[in-house]
């Protein structure tokens, strides 16, 4: 797997914070960040179904292995230098039920969570 | 010659063979961890196991050297090999606590290595085809 390319809403204030982050950090698979139902989105992923990855963030590889939700969030957290040893933390049979409550919970209510952080535009 | 050069360097002889022989056993058994960190790469491993058993050899022999001076007379050999057991024993512990030192070093190091070519923490939920950019 030599690259990772990350489908975010840009309409969420929350998600476009995230983003700025991302591009921060240092990695050990490169990121790429597209917005989703994007043209560009579109012509990368032709056969993918672009619906549900307004609700869940979605990774996909470059091999065209898809990660929506949770694990998605996990695969972001892998590729990048700091946070790999927490994504196998997260991702063990004791914390993934919980790291999936957590992260359907932010997903669900990111667009109040940014309005109420003041994060909107 | 008076009981407390005798106990000098009786404290000398044995702590310079102590920490040879520890630096000895780094450098031989330290190597193989080294060239797995750095993917067989031997000459990087070499020269960063020498410049570890360097430091090793710097911090100890300091140690000794500050810890030579006893600050009292020795009436006995009784009292002679009491004040060399101190002595040595202290340089057994900073041995000690200097080679736990290394290893957690050279663990964290093909820790982080080993992580570095670690494989995905999940499965992928779906296959897509990927058209090139």
């Amino acid at each position: 797997m030599s690259s990772l390319t990350v489908l975010y809403d840009p309409a969420c204030g929350l998600c476009r914070r995230v983003h700025a982050w991302l591009e921060e950090q240092p990695k050990l698979v490169p990121l790429n960040l597209v917005p989703v139902k994007s043209e560009e989105a579109r012509n990368r992923f032709p056969h993918l179904d672009h619906e549900p990855t307004l609700n869940d963030l979605t990774v996909i590889s470059d091999q065209g292995a898809v990660y929506f939700g949770p694990k998605a969030w996990l695969m972001v957290l892998w590729a990048l230098c700091r946070y790999r040893e927490w994504s196998y933390r997260l991702a063990s049979p004791e914390l993934l039920p919980t790291t999936r409550k957590v992260v359907s919970m932010i997903s669900q209510h990111r667009y109040q969570i940014s309005r109420a952080a003041g994060w909107s535009r | 010659m008076p009981i407390e050069i005798i106990t000098y360097l009786v404290y000398l002889a044995i702590s310079i063979a102590l920490t040879v022989w520890v630096a000895h056993t780094l450098h031989k058994n330290g190597r193989v961890f080294l060239v797995d960190v750095f993917h067989g790469n031997e000459p990087l491993a070499d020269s960063v196991n020498h410049l570890l058993v360097v430091g090793f050899y710097l911090i100890n022999f300091g140690y000794v050297s500050l810890a030579l001076k006893l600050g009292y007379d020795l009436a006995s050999a009784k009292e002679g090999i009491e004040a060399l057991s101190v002595k040595v024993g202290m340089v057994l512990i900073v041995l000690g606590g200097m080679h736990f030192f290394n290893l957690f070093i050279f663990s964290r190091m093909r820790r982080r290595a080993t992580l570095r070519n670690a494989p995905p923490p999940v499965a992928p939920d779906a296959f897509t085809s990927v058209r090139e950019a």
